[in-house]
Order: structure tokens, then sequence, then C-alpha cells
């Protein structure tokens, strides 16, 4: 009984392939494969917006974990390994772009058909008892006295290491940097006041914001946020318009699929993703944990990664932190 | 401060309901727990080796669960080593060493289910202490988190590294040294944290990001430890027959004055680095004999005896983890197994704890009030049927365990070099071993090791190379002189001055009593 039912199906799906493209995609369920580990902000996105995708697609997206590797490179080289017929879907985020010019894989970021889900937007933060109120008066500061006020941004190499860089150039300022071997522990040094400035994304700070542990001066993303308790924080854009030749950098979590997959997979995709980001459950979750939501998709996704590909693998070849020459990888300078 | 003890005493009891709200995480404690006692009662294998080979089935776990299986399996092993203690007169780990002093006569008598019994209760009682001595202890260190810079933090690390040196060495106190600065020498492999610059890697690809920790932690402490057991053929006599376990209540209510001042010195020694539970047992041990009114009985099957190791041996566990959650230092041997777990979940324990995930520590003291709870459920209700286990020939379970190690430290990564790392430092710490040097001090180098560096070099960056910064921050100092004095009560001449000092005092304060 159940191998007639199949073989109908397989007649059914050959008959209305002819007739409609969009039917033919998904006949059965989609594995999205997260290469961070699991309750990791990438795996948390990708589950969520999977869920509400599946509402959308006749079958069901499930998530997996494979970290590892170097920048995801365990996860995104299985997922790579599978057919390109849309099947297999890999959870990523921007610091993906990274696996290559640290040879954890030799493949460069196009491979991969992007649906950018978001991220937590950056902002720069003082110490609560610093003397500084505004980002003006860090910045003119910094300039009088270039390089003695210390500036913690995670790992070098890290998106907010390069939001800081952003910062320098845009405003001018000359921060001495410190790196850390995190978020936490930057942020951490801010508060014990060996470092000044830190910046970190306002995912990762709120907590301490609300608490008055940190001082919020600016925003490194277009428009102003408010957060509860805290009040509004102003976009660094509007006192140095300068910046916007630099910044954003934004985070960019989301999924992808080869991008030699079919053309109605991508559609079906897209159409899903696009429902799924419009979602209450997707705009409340995003809210919650102070993410902004992106929704970008096609090749304005595409081009987003290529732009933070140039960037981090650039960044990381001048700090001498890459083993593979971006360059031989193909990869343009930014 | 009162509304926070409640608020934290909420958050306590919510994980509890919450752990026992789902049916996996009852059978994980249980299951955790019984394996934990399988470890502790075959001889050769100990507590640490048992959380070392737990820790590689839990990579794929969230951490709350890992936490859960490695607790139980910790609590559970370190009161399993008096299984054979009491029946077979060989102690099933070094931490039940002194319980064989009495348990086994004990057994002999016909007393055995009576022993068993008197140590289940026990170690309970004992690890529910040391969980309330974490919870008291351990937010008064934290207070002073803000305190903690890349200044300290190094300290910090250092200081870990040389007193556990200094107080793992069966023998010269250099040895400790020597072993702790070994396993700082291999933490340096790799690029470093803050400039990427390639040490000591040799162009091998490998060693880029630096040696894994759960290999060489494999290594250090499994490896020794099963070529020990094959070279010394240990055969196991006959176990002493036991009838009914029953709780002990009474017996224990007439020791209540020992078990409490058991408990302190368990917590107590647990609490400083690289010690751990069998110096406890044995500490415990002596003082409960010299204060009975009867110490003649001690030997000959005195249950107080028992009571008495057991209890600190079991509170050294929350003791050890004082030190393990707010400073990042571990107090025993399996809790640095237990740190190295932690760290691969993604938590780096230490004063910032408090801050970045602040309901940790009650977390996870919610997890040892369940894990002794279901390790003396199993020690009620299983101890029968586990005592056969060491009717099992240790030339069956050496294998299992063998092909356990390879295969954990093989799992971390699906990375073979892993393995070429885990043999040769297995081989090496098996040879340190029987030059008498102590292994504990090399794997909390290694662990801590990176922190050492990263933090040293960091303290010079922020301070644009000048030292001074050392001797301006009250922690700083703090530590500085702690460090001073370790290593200056190892020198000869410091040592018979201040033995001089200390005789000096007692006549003076035996003057005033008088």
């Amino acid at each position: 009984m159940k191998r007639i039912a199949s073989f109908a199906t397989l007649v059914l799906t050959a008959a209305l392939s002819t007739v409609s493209t969009a039917a033919e995609y998904p006949t059965r369920n989609i594995t999205s494969v997260v290469v961070w580990g699991a309750g990791g902000g990438t795996d948390t996105a990708n589950r969520i917006v999977a869920a509400e995708m599946s509402k959308f697609l006749p079958t069901r997206i499930n998530v997996i974990n494979k970290p590892g590797g170097v920048a995801g490179s365990l996860g995104m080289s299985y997922g790579y390994s599978q057919k390109s017929d849309g099947y297999t879907m890999v959870g990523i985020s921007e610091s993906n772009v990274t696996s290559a010019v640290q040879a954890g894989w030799d493949k460069k970021f196009s491979v991969w058909y992007p649906f950018i889900i978001g991220g937590s937007p950056d902002l720069v933060s003082v110490t609560a008892n610093s003397p500084y109120k505004t980002l003006k008066d860090l910045v003119e500061a910094a300039k009088k006295s270039p390089n003695s006020i210390k500036a913690a941004a995670s790992g070098s190499g890290s998106i907010h290491h390069l939001n800081l860089l952003a910062l320098e150039n845009g405003s001018g300022a000359d921060f001495n940097f410190i790196p850390y071997k995190g978020s936490a522990p930057g942020q951490n040094a801010a508060m014990t006041g060996e470092v000044t400035v830190v910046v970190t994304s306002l995912a990762e700070q709120q907590q301490l914001l609300k608490a008055g542990k940190l001082r919020p001066l600016a925003m490194l993303v277009k428009g102003s946020t408010t957060v509860d308790g805290v009040g509004e924080i102003p976009s660094a854009f509007d006192s140095y318009s300068g910046l916007t030749k630099y910044l954003p950098i934004s985070q960019a979590i989301g999924m992808a699929i080869r991008s030699d997959a079919p053309d109605e997979a991508k559609a079906a995709l897209t159409e899903a993703f696009n429902k799924a980001l419009a979602t209450d459950k997707v705009k409340k979750w995003a809210a919650d944990s102070y993410y902004q939501l992106s929704g970008k998709t096609g090749a304005e996704a595409s081009a987003q990664f290529a732009s933070l590909e140039s960037l981090f693998s650039w960044t990381l070849h001048e700090l001498g932190a890459t083993k593979v020459n971006p360059a031989d990888l193909g990869i343009a300078k930014p | 401060m009162t509304m926070d003890f409640f608020s934290n005493l909420g958050i306590f009891f919510q994980t509890i309901l919450q752990l026992i709200d789902n049916p996996m995480t009852i059978l994980l404690l249980l299951g955790a727990s019984f394996l934990g006692i399988i470890f502790g009662a075959l001889p050769g294998l100990t507590a640490t080796l048992g959380v070392a080979l737990l820790t590689t089935l839990t990579y794929s776990m969230d951490l709350e669960t890992a936490l859960i299986a490695l607790i139980s399996m910790y609590v559970g092993a370190v009161y399993g080593g008096s299984y054979p203690s009491i029946l077979i007169n060989i102690p099933g780990t070094a931490a039940a060493a002194a319980t064989a002093l009495d348990g086994y006569p004990m057994a002999q008598r016909g007393e055995g289910g009576r022993a068993l019994g008197l140590t289940t209760t026990a170690s309970f009682i004992g690890t529910v202490v040391g969980m309330l001595a974490l919870i008291a202890f351990a937010p008064l260190i934290a207070d002073a988190a803000l305190q903690f810079t890349s200044y300290e933090f190094f300290l910090l690390a250092f200081f870990g590294i040389i007193i556990s040196g200094t107080l793992t060495s069966s023998d010269l106190v250099y040895k400790g040294w020597i072993a702790g600065l070994i396993g700082l020498a291999l933490s340096c492999i790799g690029r470093d944290q803050l400039q990427f610059y390639p040490r000591f890697t040799f162009d091998l690809s490998q060693l880029d990001g630096g040696i894994e920790v759960v290999p060489v932690l494999i290594g250090a402490f499994a490896v020794p430890q099963i070529i020990r057991s094959m070279r010394d053929r240990l055969t196991l006599g006959k176990p002493q027959p036991i009838k009914r376990i029953l709780p002990e209540f009474k017996t224990i209510r007439k020791n209540f004055k020992h078990i409490i001042r058991s408990s302190m010195i368990g917590v107590g020694i647990g609490a400083v680095p690289g010690v751990g539970e069998d110096i406890a047992g044995w500490v415990s041990y002596g003082t409960t004999k010299n204060s009975h009114p009867k110490p003649e009985n001690f030997g000959k099957g005195e249950p107080a005896g028992i009571i008495a190791s057991e209890t600190a041996n079991n509170s050294c566990i929350g003791g050890a983890l004082i030190p393990l959650v707010t400073l990042g230092i571990p107090g025993s041997p399996p809790a640095v197994m237990l740190l190295g777990a932690l760290m691969l979940h993604g938590l780096n324990p230490g004063p910032m704890v408090v801050i970045n995930r602040p309901t940790f520590l009650y977390e996870l003291c919610a997890i040892m009030v369940l894990a002794s709870l279901a390790m003396w459920l199993n020690g009620m209700f299983l101890a029968k049927h586990v005592i056969k286990v060491l009717r099992v020939p240790a030339t069956v379970f050496l294998p299992i365990v063998t092909v356990l190690s390879v295969i954990g430290s093989y799992a971390l990564g699906l990375n073979i070099f892993n393995l070429y790392l885990m043999i040769p430092v297995g081989i090496a710490a098996y040879l340190l071993g029987e030059m008498d040097y102590p292994i504990s001090p090399l794997v909390i180098g290694v662990i801590l090791g990176p922190m050492a560096d990263e933090n040293l070099r960091r303290a010079l960056m922020v301070g644009e190379g000048d030292l001074t910064g050392f001797f301006e921050r009250p922690v700083s100092l703090l530590l500085i002189a702690a460090i001073v004095l370790t290593i200056c009560s190892q020198i000869p001449a410091w040592k018979r001055l201040s033995s001089r000092l200390i005789a000096r005092f007692l006549k003076r304060s035996e003057g005033e009593q008088k």
C-alpha cells in the first residue's frame, strides 16, 4: 500500500512538475545544519525562524548542529558535501566568512545562497564612572591624546573589532585597542575600569546597561535605539556623518543553501522566509533579544556577505592572523 | 542582601523542581551516580578518571545536562570507593583509604551491611554540608569580582599552579613546581591569543590552535592508571558477605559531633587548590580518633572512624568547588577535570561568573543536592548488586577503560591528532609518576596556562610595559604575598625560622592557659 502511494506521489509530482514548478519543492523534509553550537545565538535564531518557515511550507525543516573546525568549517563542509537539491541548508553567521582565509576550508562564501535573519547591532559604551557622557566627549578626548584611551572589543579580527576600527576611521579618534578573548571578558574589563571603552553588541551588553554598570554612548548603526530602563541611545552617525563610509558592519545571522541549488527551491524558501520574518512570533523574539531583523535574500544578501568576507579577510590578513592569502582565494580588497 | 538571599533560594528550588520534573534528568542522575559508584568501587579506577571519561560523552549535551552527569559521577565515585575498603580491605580510591581501617574489621565481624549503611548516610550528609559551605562562601569571594583585572587573573593562575605543586608533591616540593611549569610550557604551544603569533607549532597545522585540554587530561590521568593497574596485576580478595543495608540514622545521630567536625575538615581541605578527597579522609580520621573518648577502638571496627573519613571525603567535593566556581582554580584532581569540562561547554568559572551567569552557583548547588540524593538511593537499594562488580577481574574492565579513553579523546572534534597527543602525554605522565612527580600540577598548568599567559601580556599591554601596576592594587598585592609565602615556606632556612616562631608562640599560649 505504502509503495503504491509513494509511486502515485512520484507520478503525480512528475506530472505536476510539467505544469507548475513551484509545487515541486519541497516534497520531503529539509535539514538545516547549524554550524555553531546548540543554544548559541545562531542556533536559537535558526530554530525559531525554521519553525515559523515550516508553517508556510508543505514539509518541515529539521534543525541539527554540527559545530567545530575552523570558524564553522566542519558544518559548512558537511552541508556543502550534500546534494545541491535545496534539501540541505546551513545555519550560519558573519563569522563563517573567515573560515577560508584561516584554512578551515577552501571555498569562497559565494558558494552559498544566503537568507539573512539579522543580528544584534553594535554600540560603543564606556565605564560607568568615566568622564565621557557623549560620543563627542570621547572622540575629542581620543583625538587630543591619541592612543591613550584603552578600548576593548572582543578578540582581534572579530566583528566588534571591525566596528571599533570603523569608528576610529570614520571619526578620526585613535584608541589603544586591548584584545580580549570574547565579548564578556571585554565588557568585564570595561566595568572594572581596566579599559574605558567597549564595543560589543546590544544583546551582549543589555544586562550591564540596565544594571548601570556601563554607560552607552552611541549605536553604531543608523537610527537611535531605546532600551527599557536605559533610555534612548543615539546613533553615532548623527554626530559623525563620516561614519557612513565605514559603517554599519552588522552581524549577519541567517541560513543558506548551496548557490547552485535549483531556482524553485530558492523561490520557495525565499517566500517562506519572508513570511516567517513577518510573523509576530519572530518579531517578538527579535525585540526580546535585542536583534534587528534584516530579511535580506538573493543578490542583496549575497552582496552583504561578500562585503563582510572581504572586510573580515583583509583585516585578519593585516593582523597576521590568516593562513591563506585572501588574494589567492580571489577575495577582493574592501 | 536578605532579599538577594531569598531570590537566590528561589532559583535554587526552582532549579531542583525543573530538574526533577524531567524523567530523563532523573534517569541521568541515577545512571551517572551508579556509574560513579562503580568507578569508585573498582580499585584502579578513580573519581578523576570517571569524570574524565564521562566528559567525553557530554560533548553534545548542553551545559546543565553535562553538569548533572559529571557532578553525579563525581559524588558517586568518591562514595563508591568505600565499598572495597570495607568488603575486601582494598580502597577503591585513595579517598577511601582511611575507611578501610575500621570498615574492614566491621565487615569481618559480620557488620558489613551496617558499615555500608553508615558510609552511605555519612557521605550523603558530607556532600550536603559541602554544598552548604559552597553556597555560603562562594558569594563572599565573588563580591570582590570587580577587583579582578588582567593583573589579578595572571597572579591567580600562577598562584594556582604554584600551590597545587606545593601541596601534591610526595617528597620534594620542587617536583610539583617542575610539573606545573611543564604544564605551563605545554600551554604555550599554538598561536598566542592576543596577536596570533605561532609558538612552538613546528609548522604543524594541528598545533596551530594550541593543544586540546581533554586529550591531555585523559592522557595524564587515565593512561598511567591503566599502565599501573596492568603492571601490578591487581587481584582482589573475596568480598566479605553482607546482610541488609539500613540508613543507620541512630548511629549517625550519636556521632553528630564527629560529623560536623569531619565535614568542616573536608570543606577546608577541599577548598585548598590541588589537594583533594584522599587527604581530607586521612586528616579527618586522625582528628576524630584524637578527640574520641575511646581512641583505642579505632582500627578495630569503630563506626565513628568510618563516619569521619566518609563524611570528610564527600564534603570535600563542595569545598573543592568553592575555588573552582569563584576563582577558576580547581580544588581537587577531579575538580581539575570538571573545570576542563566546564570550559569545553563554554563556561569559564572565575570571579566574573557571578556577573556573566548569576544563577550558576545555585544551579550547581541544586545539582549537588540531587546528585547526593541519587547517590544515597543507589547506595541504599543497589549497593548489594554493585558489589558484584568487585568480582569482575581487571583483565576485563581495564581494556574497556582503555578503549573508552581512546574514543573519548578522538571524539573531541573527531581528530586523530588528539590521540597522538594523548599517548605521549600519558607515557610521559607515567614516567613522571614513577619518579614521584605529581601529575595534577602539570594538568593545572595546562589548564591555567593560557589564563596566565594571556593576562600577563594583556596586563603589560594595559600598563604599557610598566610593572608598577602589579603593586598598586590590593588584590594583586595579596596574591603576590601569597605566592611569595608559598615559595618561601619551602626554603629550609625559612622553615626552621617559622617552626621556631610557632614553638615559641605555642609555649606562650600554653603558659597563658595555665
